[in-house]
């Protein structure tokens, strides 16, 4: 049951995808609606496939497994959330050109593609701790997959005022303030939320290995993504950065947030626990 | 007689080399009596705006063209393009109904090519030939107008310069605006930017006085020029016009004023020539400098989408192009027309006299009818003969077999010939004839 829910929702983002991008060149309100729907069509059918996976398996806290594809089946998710709720605040279609291919290239490996389940070790499988951090993870990498998202539109519209030369995809952008102004808004979200993520991260990790840091690439990216969130919101604060230095800042901090990933797929001593 | 066009405008040469050519408003009475004082020249012409410098004029010959150029100086030489007659002709039809210009259907070209016209007059440059061809210029121009919709999507430089406004800033609720100089352009950006929602409009000049009228006029807050380095910390938007002939917003002072403003994107729109605004500003983070060249490209993109109306105004341009070129090829057949007239209105007078002279006995009203009658067999049986002569404009065989049929060639004019040979001008003037500005082909 819940495989064929996650099939409709990958069905209706593909569909959401490809109504956005037929947007982008032929613009109509129409495909603007319908995208839309499509994107929370895929999003409700996509959090009720959640909803019966644990549902069956009792889950909940008591988790004993993880799968990888499961975890990013989840950021998917949360994306598209933020997406819709980001699009009702500020109108972005062009966003949902963004978004939804990304989603689609994201489900199609997590869900298709086999991967081996991950155990979970005895010691965190209860722990409100490892179920914050997941969220938080889930929620500030979504949040920060936008800010990316956003700030990749605004490096590429500022590219076009600064050269006078606006082509196609310049029609139908927003202003560069607004995406300035979304982007790092986006941006410090994520690091709220990275920062939880990292925090109860850290008390896990404590619980399986005894320390708080271990000097592992996942912790290693964490840190540094989220020392560089943390300048680019001191440098907006207190020096007024903004524009093109911001974007540029949320793009390579995005990019090092990627390499824990790859860090927790490839060694992941915090959660591996010993039955993997 | 040859009209002529010579010069350069944004399609030939850069915004670089046409600052360096630009004529300021003061010295065009000058350039003109300059031009009028060549050999050959009889009337002049100077249109220069911000994305055009080009002389018509009225010569003698093609060869008075080489030394119209020379006035324009070495500078222009490499880019300026020389028109001739029907060419020259069509190039002035197209630039009056702003088919030339930068954003194709801009309504300020029109007012811009009557003001040149005036100032000639004033420098007493223009002369009857020239002054025909603009009215039949203004009539096609106020058709495209009225028979097209090419002014309706758009798109004046001012437009273009609002809606980047809006691309860079997103709403202008709560901005400020900067209005630098008096120039007319900017003033229509700036009114329609406040009437977008800008919250200040700060409208500064060399002259306080003026800076007070123009503040008065555009809903604004004088302020002084001499405050600029803080005006560049506040405004978002800088709308720059003065007239200067040289950068009055620098690269310097645009960084000194981008930390103070702690990095602030800032538009700054340059509509005037020479350019106001150093354009390696530009190269500044947050800085966005366009002048009119940019401004054009942004143009080009927004005439494509009224291409069918452009093309509707150029088949009315070619309309009043081919109408003015026959009526000027009809003038060629005046000479026999008024010649085949004079003598048939000659006969029928001499008969009229010879026959009322038989006729005793009649009285005033009838005399006149008799006169009347003759009037109007003369008209009735010239009227095709004239029309064929007009049709053919003096290109076919028809004028020289009718001056030979007639005996037309060899007679002198005679006082009461010559009154109906004017007569007859006349008449063909106001049917929108001309002098012969083009040549017979």
């Amino acid at each position: 049951m819940a495989t064929i829910l996650v099939h409709i929702a990958l069905l209706a983002y593909t569909a959401g995808a490809a109504v956005f991008l037929t947007w982008l060149v032929r613009p109509s309100p129409g495909l603007v609606r319908a995208g839309r729907m499509l994107l929370l069509v895929g999003v409700v059918v996509h959090f009720a496939a959640f909803g019966v996976s644990l549902g069956v398996a009792g889950a909940g806290l008591g988790v004993k497994a993880w799968k990888g594809g499961e975890l990013f089946s989840l950021l998917a998710a949360v994306t598209v959330t933020g997406y819709l709720l980001l699009d009702f605040r500020y109108e972005l279609p062009v966003a949902g050109a963004f978004v939804g291919p990304f989603t689609v290239a994201v489900m199609v490996p997590a869900h298709l593609v086999h991967s081996n389940a991950r155990a979970i070790a005895p010691e965190v499988s209860h722990s409100i701790a490892l179920f914050v951090h997941v969220g938080a993870a889930a929620i500030g990498t979504a949040v920060l997959a936008l800010a990316f998202g956003l700030s990749v539109l605004c490096l590429a519209s500022e590219r076009q005022m600064k050269e006078k030369r606006p082509g196609r995809l310049f029609a139908r952008l927003p202003s560069l303030d607004l995406l300035d102004r979304a982007g790092y808004r986006l941006a410090v979200w994520g690091f709220v939320f990275l920062s939880l993520a990292i925090a109860t991260g850290s008390l896990v990790s404590r619980e399986v290995t005894g320390s708080p840091f271990p000097l592992a690439p996942k912790e290693g990216f964490a840190v540094l993504a989220w020392a560089l969130f943390a300048s680019l919101i001191q440098a907006r604060l207190v020096a007024g950065w903004r524009g093109r230095r911001v974007a540029m800042l949320v793009v390579a901090g995005f990019v090092l947030l990627i390499g824990t990933y790859v860090g927790l797929l490839s060694a992941a001593p915090a959660l591996r626990g010993t039955a993997a | 007689m040859t009209l002529l066009c010579v010069g350069l405008s944004h399609k030939q040469a850069p915004i670089a080399v046409r600052e360096r050519i630009a004529v300021p408003a003061e010295q065009v009475e000058g350039r003109l009596r300059q031009l009028k004082s060549l050999p050959g020249v009889r009337e002049a012409m100077l249109v220069s705006t911000c994305n055009r410098i080009e002389i018509f004029a009225v010569a003698d010959s093609r060869d008075a063209g080489e030394d119209v150029l020379e006035t324009l100086g070495p500078v222009a030489a490499p880019h300026a393009v020389r028109r001739f007659e029907e060419e020259a002709l069509r190039h002035l039809f197209r630039v009056t109904a702003s088919l030339d210009s930068m954003v194709v259907g801009e309504a300020q070209i029109l007012g811009q090519v009557k003001e040149a016209a005036a100032i000639a007059q004033q420098a007493g440059a223009l002369g009857p030939e020239l002054t025909k061809v603009l009215a039949r210029a203004t009539t096609a121009a106020k058709r495209v107008r009225t028979e097209t919709e090419i002014a309706r999507g758009a798109v004046s430089v001012s437009s273009i310069a609002v809606q980047l406004a809006h691309k860079l800033l997103g709403s202008l609720d709560g901005r400020t605006v900067l209005l630098l100089g008096a120039g007319e352009m900017a003033q229509i950006a700036a009114r329609e930017l406040r009437s977008q929602g800008a919250h200040e409009l700060l409208v500064a000049n060399r002259s306080p006085q003026q800076a007070e009228e123009l503040a008065r006029e555009v809903g604004g807050v004088p302020v002084s020029l001499a405050e600029l380095p803080s005006l560049l910390e506040r405004a978002d938007v800088a709308i720059c016009s003065t007239g200067a002939m040289e950068a009055v917003v620098t690269r310097e002072l645009m960084a000194r004023a981008l930390k103070a403003r702690r990095y602030r994107p800032i538009f700054l729109v340059d509509l005037t020539l020479p350019r106001n605004v150093e354009p390696s500003a530009n190269e500044l983070e947050n800085v966005y400098v366009y002048d009119l060249d940019d401004l054009e490209r942004v143009a080009v993109q927004n005439s494509d989408l009224r291409a069918s109306q452009v093309a509707k105004a150029e088949e009315i341009v070619e309309q009043e192009l081919k109408a003015f070129l026959l009526a000027s090829r009809e003038r060629t057949a005046v000479p026999v027309l008024a010649r085949l007239r004079a003598h048939a209105e000659s006969v029928a007078r001499a008969e009229v006299e010879k026959t009322l002279a038989s006729l005793q006995g009649l009285d005033e009203k009838q005399q006149k009818t008799v006169r009347a009658m003759a009037s109007a067999i003369v008209n009735k049986l010239l009227h095709t003969p004239t029309s064929r002569l007009r049709t053919e404009a003096g290109r076919g065989p028809l004028g020289e077999a009718t001056a030979a049929l007639f005996g037309l060639e060899a007679e002198p004019e005679q006082p009461g010939e010559q009154a109906s040979s004017e007569q007859a001008q006349a008449e063909t003037a106001a049917e929108g004839a001309v002098l012969p500005l083009l040549r017979k082909r």
